[in-house]
């Protein structure tokens, strides 16, 4: 299990309380999930997405992450339409634990209203509520 | 007042190697490595793993009445519970059973070795050598027996995987006598330098083992039983073997993935306060040839055979790797919706997979060319009907539905019983 100073939380994205990133492409967001989660579930060996077109809103469950250890659901940090999903999950579940924020990213958002990644935290943030936790 | 931990002598060695630690029972355990628990039960699949599993009891048996007290108390009948033709114990055996109490339920199980004459040894779990002590001395009467619980004395761990014998080759002294003759569920040596048989198996700095072909995986291995005061050196002497061989330390992640998948229980998940009978492990229980009564009496026989709703538990395999999270709203449904019982385990072996209608596993000797196992839901479920292998029910937890079917086997092409000389001949081919 990673310390916390050894969690890897990059500066260019948001996260929400439940650990899932979210990053502004464009006009897009992309989704996954941070490296503290990943950590906390050891090896994921599944990852349910949903299909293009569905829509969420922010904080609803659009995704569950099987470990080895546990079976988790992860909520869309800003809520939108669902506009790309990453396919490479159904063969390689494993990118989410190899490189969580890149490879193993989730899914593609067109956000509803942009304004909400406002509301999640910034690495800083996300790294004090940690610390606070521990 | 928050109850401490209690730290087995491999703790910093599993802190040092990264692993992760977790609370279990009252022991800060590894839960996996940093390989992963994917790799570390793939390597006991097609080559080998170590656990450390010196949190477990063990509770010594010695005295003229031991056999029959221990006749009377673990559910195997001790005349007759070796091999095909059922012989009776003898030294250098062990055998599986359970101890219950008066009302047929578990107090834990167990294997019970026979040291020598009179001097019998019994491994439980993890926080329950004290209770087994206690439930022998409650039905010791007047025999002539002594019980001692050694738990924090004897150090053990387990070494499973095809490439075990190979690896313990590279430490063992004669070898190729410690490995003669050495069946699934026999054991040779001593942990003990004072006894005679400790001359049996040592290693080759001359540290004294006990050494069993038994396990909680499935695989071929060997559990050894060392004094505390060697279990690290021992454990790194057997690290640094199997290096060559793609050895890993495994967590307790692993070993519940691996024993599930084996159709072996975990004790107070599987097995518990419910009487010991109608489940998988009919072997434990000292059944007659039809099996329609015991051939002994025992410390809960009577509650066993007068069960006025009995439950039954049964092994499963899913569809895919889909689990659901076990609890008790975690409930088992029939075909047509209605709930019949509850969902005991609930794992994944991700080294198994279905092809067409077969289920292989990554060491299946006949897999298809290309094979690559996805990984199957697999566990135990305990439920008021009488179900028949290839039903198919569903289980739900409050996030989804799994089907599932009721199976008298999960893993195929388990190692376990595979001659030794066969397994090292085997695998010298492959090296």
């Amino acid at each position: 299990m990673k310390e916390i100073n050894e969690l890897n939380l990059p500066g260019d994205i948001r996260y929400a309380e439940d650990h899932e990133w979210a990053r502004l492409e464009g006009d897009r967001i992309r989704v996954g999930l941070d490296d503290y989660a990943q950590d906390q579930l050891g090896d994921i060996v599944f990852v349910e997405l949903p299909q293009i077109g569905d829509t969420f809103e922010k904080g609803k469950e659009f995704a569950t992450v099987e470990s080895v250890k546990a079976v988790v659901e992860c909520y869309l940090p800003v809520g939108g339409e669902i506009i790309a999903v990453n396919t490479a999950l159904e063969e390689s579940p494993e990118l989410v634990n190899k490189n969580p924020y890149n490879d193993g990213w989730f899914v593609d958002v067109n956000p509803s209203d942009p304004s909400e990644m406002d509301d999640l935290m910034t690495n800083a943030e996300c790294l004090e509520k940690l610390k606070g936790a521990d | 007042m928050q109850k401490e931990t209690k730290k087995t002598p491999l703790y910093d060695w599993h802190v040092a190697h990264g692993a992760n630690m977790v609370s279990f029972g009252e022991y800060e355990m590894p839960l996996w490595y940093p390989a992963g628990a994917k790799k570390e039960h793939l390597a006991v699949l097609t080559k080998a793993g170590i656990f450390d599993t010196s949190h477990m009891a063990l509770v010594m048996v010695i005295g003229p009445d031991a056999f029959e007290l221990l006749q009377l108390c673990l559910t195997k009948d001790l005349y007759a519970c070796v091999g095909k033709d059922k012989s009776p114990l003898v030294p250098g055996r062990c055998v599986y059973g359970a101890f219950l109490n008066e009302s047929g339920k578990v107090i834990d199980d167990a294997i019970l070795y026979q040291l020598e004459h009179n001097t019998y040894m019994t491994v439980v779990n993890a926080g329950l050598g004290g209770e087994v002590a206690r439930h022998l001395m409650a039905y010791r009467d007047r025999r002539n027996v002594e019980i001692n619980d050694l738990t924090d004395k004897i150090g053990k761990m387990d070494i499973q995987g095809p490439m075990a014998a190979r690896i313990l080759m590279k430490i063992l002294v004669d070898h190729e006598e410690v490995f003669k003759d050495m069946l699934y569920f026999t054991f040779k040596g001593h942990f003990d330098e004072a006894s005679p048989l400790a001359d049996k198996v040592r290693l080759i700095d001359g540290t004294p083992l006990l050494l069993s072909r038994t396990g909680y995986t499935g695989e071929f291995g060997f559990e050894i039983f060392v004094d505390q005061f060697h279990l690290v050196k021992v454990w790194e002497m057997i690290f640094d073997a199997g290096q060559d061989f793609g050895l890993l330390p495994c967590g307790l992640a692993v070993r519940d993935s691996l024993r599930a998948s084996a159709v072996l229980p975990l004790s107070h998940q599987d097995i518990g306060p419910w009487p010991f009978i109608n489940h998988p492990w009919p072997f434990a229980l000292p059944f007659n040839p039809d099996g329609t009564d015991f051939t002994k009496k025992f410390i809960g026989n009577e509650a066993l055979k007068d069960i006025d709703k009995p439950e039954y538990t049964y092994a499963f395999t899913g569809y895919d790797l889909r689990k659901v999270s076990v609890c008790d709203q975690t409930i088992v449904l029939d075909s047509e919706g209605n709930k019949i019982g509850l969902v005991l385990t609930c794992v994944c072996d991700i080294g198994i997979g279905r092809h067409g209608d077969r289920i292989y596993s990554i060491s299946s000797p006949d897999k298809p060319e290309n094979f690559k196992p996805h990984g199957l839901s697999c566990g135990f479920v305990k439920v008021k009907s009488k179900l028949d292998p290839g039903q198919v029910v569903e289980l739900k937890d409050e996030r989804r539905k799994i089907k599932v079917m009721i199976v008298s086997d999960i893993r195929p092409d388990r190692t376990a019983l595979c001659p030794i000389e066969e397994i090292i001949e085997q695998k010298e081919k492959r090296l």
